[in-house]
């Protein structure tokens, strides 16, 4: 604090006055002071001190002191300010502060002088720059302005208000305020140091808020910070406030326009409207609106999603209009993975990558490229508007000249940021040669052929490693070739070693040394080389023809390994030891050759030619050497081969010869020959041409020097069958206990194999025996022979019973198994003793048995009578048969008498039925029903309730003259229809019992209650019904034999619970008895009609 | 169906020689001048067939705008796109029109939308929309000719091509994405006013110019009642 005091001095003079009579005065002046300051010490209790008092200074050479005037120093008042120095400089006090030069570090004594009237009075405080405050000058914005597409705002000024402090620190606070409440949305320090010039100071920032949406003001203060100056140091006042504001248009507008932001981010629109808002979206989702100022509102979005294609919308809907932008939210970009560049021809460079993460920016926000070669300095661009596959993103560099290594840096660049991938490469390893095209072969002979082909590119710095692969038919090869690469792309390889007249097809393919990559196959290219003559004669054998005077020359077609070339025609010679006798040309197709020759020692020789020329001679002697001692062998073969062996032979100087044929084929016969080395001991035949059962014969033929041997002579089978007939056999002789049988070969063709032998079996058996028993089975009846000698063509078999038929079975067989078999029955001659002996014995048994019979019947004769022919009683006196004439004389219809109980109760009368009038059904109509009328009338008391008529019966009651006759019928039958026709016959059914009525009624007329209805009228109901269901158990139980009822004397009519379907047509009729309590015709039934029948 | 090559060149072979003796048939060899019925029948064909197109086309546009262009609801004032040619035109106003007039208006109107769907599909983000696009330029382009022959078979000039129209269509850098995307809504909407009212405009046309023997025909059939 200052120290401060104040003095009362008389007003004595002025300024001017002052300064004139300095030196007369100063003596006076130091009193006063002195004075001054004894009466502020003294007064100062009761005058007070100075109030408020304050020195700042803003450029450090003038400090600015102010203070409010002590009590007492009224208005009017002259002040004047006076500082203890050694100049002891007064000053004016203007306006309550006073202006003072920077004073020098130290306490200086200020007095401050009131001058009132002729009094006066003076203040004293100690000034020190310790109490001075350092406050700069306030700045001055120089511009603001703002990019509204970016919402930044940008803030010149300069450090003109505080140039005077050089090399001092200067911090700026810049604050940046919107309406519509001028709230403070961003404070901020900006630290500089003064260099003694005006510099101008650049301040960017960028709103969160688009600045269109709101008006932004800004104002600046700074704050010097001055190493030298010892006082307190405060901030500027705050410069005037500028601001920056949109001039709205008269359409409504949505802001930011088209902004790309980074997925996540918060982002405020807003819609600057002279009408309404009334929402605001973003794609389908509404936001609450933010009120700015006027209609001005705002929607604040956070942690934005990745957009479509074509961004995401932001629609404000307004009352009669809409407003809306448009904001792109993506990623920078990935760095580029895979980044791989290589060359197909060495003059461009390839480079593809994969771009990574999408951005999901798309059109002209996408991600471009631009691949950089530091060492050349040049560079490529790749943009694309549209979304690609990962396989399209790649670039092309045209190589400069001589130049191998290269530095490629590959930038990914969107609005959102960018990134960076880079290689180092040596390009000549990284060739991968294009496709070779244009491949081309020429001949140079035979075996030798040229290709060439076009591979694009300048590889004449490198080397190139080629891969031709040549196909023939079976066979693959591949040959690895290196050629020097060339300039002009064209390049031309040897290819030797190839069989003449063989279709080859190459294709290549290239890389380059170092490896790096194959380049793709070219496509194949098919050749034929050249033909050459055949590398050898034909084969070559010879027949003589069967009598001995032509020889036929055969040989087989060369194959294409040998031929080289189409076979266009033969030559055959044959020479002596003198000359060449015959040559004739056999064209291709004909293998053969037939001479005629006078002599048997001839070489042969053929020559096949081709259109390069004619083989080698085949040379072959047409001299056959005999051989006395000759066998034939067999042998069997395994599947198509067959092996032959024979022991060395010295004399065989050039060859074996194997040749073989169909045994069943006249001489000359020939399939096919093999030729061997004359050190061979065997051979393996194989063709496709031998079949399974057929007998083959082979010959082996010796080469000497004159001529051919034949050494052996085997037959063969590839393998044996069985023989497909059974051998011819006839009974040569037969005898009472023996048989001779005798057979025949088998022809080769059948036999299928070697014959091993013969099974005969025999067996007693007639010629009709339904079945012979199989000759397998090894039944004990069955005698077996086995005939192992295939010479043997005869058999007896001996131990046979005479005059007996035998089967006689004969098979052959072969190691391929049995044949067939051929069977004969054959009767062997009768035995005469035996057959007198097998009549004489039965004879002289039956006689003496006879007589014994005889003699002992005559003894025992009256024991014999009485046992089994005792007296007869005689039949008339029985009443029975009285009783029964009396009663069958009344009555003309059918009666029956029961023989069992010989009664006159047990008499029964069956009843027959009634005529019925109407018949329904024609078809099921009985012959009963047009019987005459007198047997109704006769009997009208019969009624007949139910029955059941089978057709076989019927035919009994058609004929009632028969019936008649027979004396008694116990059942007679109806039809079912018939039966059902109660109005015909009122009067009777008053006397039916209902229940007893009812019997079997067709279920579709039936009334439910028929069986407890009584009135007449249901009964006829019921009656007509027919059919009654089975379930009606009140039915069954009446008619049950064993049910109590069936007895009762009050049951006239018994039905019969018999048990027809609905289908059934015919009913059995009950034999009705009125008479009789005891009718056992109550105990009728379906069973008992079948018992009773027989008693008819 | 199991076809072979052979049977593909037997087909081959057989719309050749149908094609062969086209001429030689008598319904299509007439001498005679057909008038311009068949033209405009064809193309009100093209038309309504366009129309068909348009659907689909328009479908996956307004998905690929995205939200709210794609919803069935959304109706927004014709901003910015004035520039496109209006269909919609007063009842009377449109019977007052002679045939001329109204082939020319189509006309000019389809060039103009031929023109501004080319920079849309120049502008279209993916290959499957500028397919669809390019797709449905070229149906355009062959209505635009459709009507061009309908109008030369009817003895009317052409209407002169707008000088630079190619430059006029393009999108300009100051148009902003939503306005560019509302031109678009708009110019869909546009053309399928558009393809209803050419619609309309040639089955007017197709009836008036049916032959006089129709007419005839039409007449007898009247007096027989």
């Amino acid at each position: 604090m200052m120290d401060v005091s104040l003095c009362w001095r008389p007003p004595a003079w002025t300024v001017g006055e002052k300064r004139m009579r300095t030196a007369p005065t100063l003596r006076r002046l130091l009193s006063a002071l002195t004075l001054l300051h004894v009466m502020v010490q003294v007064n100062s209790q009761k005058r007070g001190a100075l109030r408020d008092l304050k020195c700042t200074t803003n450029n450090l050479q003038v400090w600015d002191c102010a203070w409010k005037a002590p009590l007492g120093a009224g208005h009017g008042t002259v002040n004047e300010v006076c500082i203890d120095d050694r100049l002891h400089s007064c000053y004016p006090l203007e306006k309550g502060n006073v202006k003072i030069p920077a004073l020098p570090p130290g306490d200086h004594e200020v007095i401050v002088n009131y001058l009132h009237g002729f009094n006066g009075s003076s203040a004293k405080f100690i000034l020190n720059e310790q109490n001075v405050s350092l406050i700069p000058n306030t700045p001055e914005i120089l511009t603001l302005s703002a990019d509204f597409s970016t919402s930044t705002l940008y803030l010149t000024w300069d450090d003109r208000s505080c140039a005077f402090a050089h090399h001092s620190k200067v911090t700026w606070e810049i604050k940046v305020l919107r309406t519509p409440r001028m709230e403070l949305v961003n404070v901020v320090t900006y630290n500089t140091t003064l260099h003694g010039r005006d510099t101008v100071h650049y301040w960017r920032w960028t709103s969160d808020l688009p600045l269109q949406c709101a008006t932004h003001y800004v104002g600046i203060r700074c704050y010097l910070d001055h190493l030298h100056f010892a006082g307190p140091k405060e901030w500027s006042a705050w410069s005037p406030l500028m601001n920056i504001s949109w001039a709205p248009e008269s359409e409504a507008k949505a802001f930011p326009q088209d902004k790309v932001v980074l997925v996540g981010s918060n982002i405020t629109f807003c819609c600057v409207s002279q009408t309404k808002v009334l929402s605001g979206q973003i794609g389908k989702t509404f936001y609450p609106l933010i009120h700015l100022y006027g209609q001005n509102v705002a929607i604040h979005i956070q942690n934005i999603s990745v957009s479509e294609n074509s961004g995401t919308n932001v629609v404000f809907m307004i009352e009669d209009n809409v407003c809306g932008t448009v904001v792109f939210a993506g990623y920078p970009p990935d760095v580029p993975q895979k980044l791989n560049c290589e060359t197909h021809d060495l003059k461009d460079i390839i480079c593809n990558w994969n771009p990574g993460r999408p951005t999901g920016l798309v059109g002209p926000r996408n991600t471009n490229y631009t691949l950089l070669d530091s060492f050349s300095g040049k560079s490529v661009t790749f943009k694309r508007f549209e979304t690609l596959t990962n396989e399209s993103y790649q670039l092309l560099f045209q190589m400069p000249p001589h130049q191998e290594i290269y530095n490629l840096t590959l930038t990914a660049r969107n609005p959102l940021g960018q990134s960076e991938s880079a290689i180092l490469v040596n390009i000549t390893e990284r060739v991968c040669p294009h496709t070779p095209t244009s491949l081309k072969v020429k001949d140079i002979n035979s075996t030798v052929v040229t290709l060439s082909w076009h591979l694009p590119g300048n590889f004449a710095r490198i080397n190139l490693v080629c891969q031709i692969e040549i196909w023939k038919p079976n066979s693959k090869q591949e040959l690895n070739i290196t050629i020097k690469g060339v300039e002009n792309s064209s390049y031309l390889v040897v290819v030797d070693k190839l069989n003449p007249y063989t279709t080859y097809t190459f294709r290549i393919r290239c890389s380059t040394e170092p490896f790096w990559k194959w380049s793709k196959w070219s496509s194949g290219k098919r050749h034929l080389t050249t033909e050459a003559i055949p590398s050898k004669g034909p084969d070559t054998w010879r027949e003589w023809s069967s009598d001995g005077r032509n020889l036929i020359i055969y040989w087989k077609p060369l194959p294409i390994s040998e031929a080289n070339g189409k076979i266009l025609s033969y030559n055959v010679s044959c020479s002596s030891h003198e000359e060449v006798q015959s040559m004739s040309e056999i064209l291709d197709p004909q293998h053969r050759a037939e001479l005629q020759l006078v002599k048997d020692d001839y070489i042969i020789s053929v020559v096949a030619k081709n259109s390069a020329g004619p083989s080698p001679p085949s040379r072959i002697a047409s001299m056959e050497i005999p051989n006395d001692d000759l066998t034939v062998e067999q042998a069997v073969g395994l599947g198509k081969k067959i092996r032959l062996t024979w022991p060395p032979d010295p004399n065989v100087t050039c060859d074996y010869v194997i040749k073989w044929c169909n045994s069943s084929r006249s001489e000359p016969c020939l399939m096919d020959w093999k030729k061997v080395p004359s050190n061979s001991t065997e051979a393996v035949i194989e063709s496709d041409q031998f079949r399974p059962g057929v007998r083959y014969n082979f010959f082996l033929y010796g080469c000497r020097s004159q001529g051919y041997q034949l050494l052996r002579s085997i037959i063969g089978y590839i393998e044996e069958l069985a023989p497909i007939v059974a051998p011819n056999f006839t009974v040569e002789d037969t005898s009472a206990d023996s048989i001779l049988v005798r057979w025949e070969d088998i022809p080769v063709e059948e036999l299928r194999g070697f014959l091993r032998g013969y099974l005969f079996y025999f067996q007693k058996g007639e010629r009709d025996t339904p079945k012979m028993r199989s000759l397998e089975t090894g039944h004990s009846d069955i005698k077996v022979k086995n005939i192992t000698d295939t010479s043997q063509k005869t058999l007896r078999i001996a131990d046979l019973q005479g005059k007996t038929s035998y089967r006689l079975v004969l098979r052959a067989y072969t190691d391929g198994g049995l044949g067939p078999e051929k069977s004969m029955f054959v009767v062997t001659k009768e035995n005469s003793v035996g057959l007198i002996i097998a009549i004489l014995i039965p004879v002289a048994v039956a006689v003496i048995v006879g007589v014994v019979t005889s003699t002992l019947c005559y003894r025992k004769r009256e024991w014999i009578k009485e046992t089994f022919y005792p007296d007869i009683p005689n039949p008339e006196n029985c009443k029975a048969l009285q009783f029964q004439k009396s009663v069958c004389e009344g009555s003309n219809a059918l009666k029956t008498l029961e023989m069992n109980p010989c009664t006159p109760n047990d008499v029964e009368v069956l009843e027959t039925r009634s005529i019925i009038p109407k018949i329904e059904d024609t078809e099921i109509i009985s012959p009963v029903a047009e019987r005459p009328e007198e047997i109704s009338e006769a009997e009208p008391e019969n009624h007949v309730v139910v029955s059941y008529c089978p057709p076989i019966i019927e035919e009994e009651i058609a004929n009632p003259a028969a019936d008649d006759a027979g004396g008694a019928s116990q059942v007679v039958y109806i039809d079912v229809q018939s039966m059902c026709q109660p109005q015909a016959r009122p009067e009777d059914e008053q006397d039916i019992d209902p229940i007893v009525g009812a019997g079997y009624k067709p279920q579709m007329r039936l009334p439910i209650n028929s069986a407890v209805e009584e009135t007449a009228a249901e009964n006829d109901a019921d009656s007509t019904a027919g059919y009654r269901p089975q379930a009606n158990v009140n039915t069954w139980n009446l008619v049950s034999p064993d049910s109590p009822r069936s007895t009762d004397s009050n049951s006239e009519i018994v039905s019969f619970g018999s048990p027809c379907s609905v289908n059934s047509r015919q009913f059995l009729i009950p034999p009705k008895d009125d008479d009789s309590p005891k009718s056992n015709g109550g105990a009728w039934s379906f069973t008992n009609f079948f018992q009773n029948k027989p008693n008819d | 169906m199991d076809l072979r090559a052979g049977d593909s060149w037997g087909m081959l072979a057989c719309l050749c020689t149908v094609l062969w003796h086209l001429p030689a048939v008598p319904a299509l060899n007439r001498t005679g001048d057909p008038g311009p019925g068949p033209s405009i029948q064809k193309t009100y064909d093209l038309t309504r067939y366009l129309e068909h197109q348009l659907r689909s086309l328009a479908g996956t546009y307004l998905n690929y705008l995205g939200p709210p262009f794609n919803e069935p609801d959304f109706n927004p004032p014709r901003l910015g796109a004035d520039t496109l040619p209006r269909a919609t035109v007063n009842l009377e106003v449109w019977q007052s029109l002679n045939d001329k007039l109204r082939l020319t208006q189509n006309y000019e109107a389809y060039s103009h939308l031929l023109c501004y769907l080319r920079a849309l599909n120049r502008q279209a983000a993916t290959a499957e929309l500028r397919r669809s696009l390019a797709h449905f330029c070229t149906s355009l382009q062959g209505l635009l000719g459709s009507i061009a022959g309908v109008m030369a078979a009817l003895g009317y000039p052409l209407p002169q091509p707008l000088p630079g129209t190619e430059l006029t269509w393009a999108p300009g850098p100051a148009h902003s994405d939503f306005l560019q995307k509302m031109d678009d809504f708009w110019l869909l909407k546009e053309l399928q006013t558009w393809l209803w009212r050419s619609a309309k405009d040639f089955n007017r046309l197709k009836k008036k110019m049916q032959p006089p023997a129709a007419a005839v025909t039409l007449h007898l059939e009247a007096h027989g009642f």
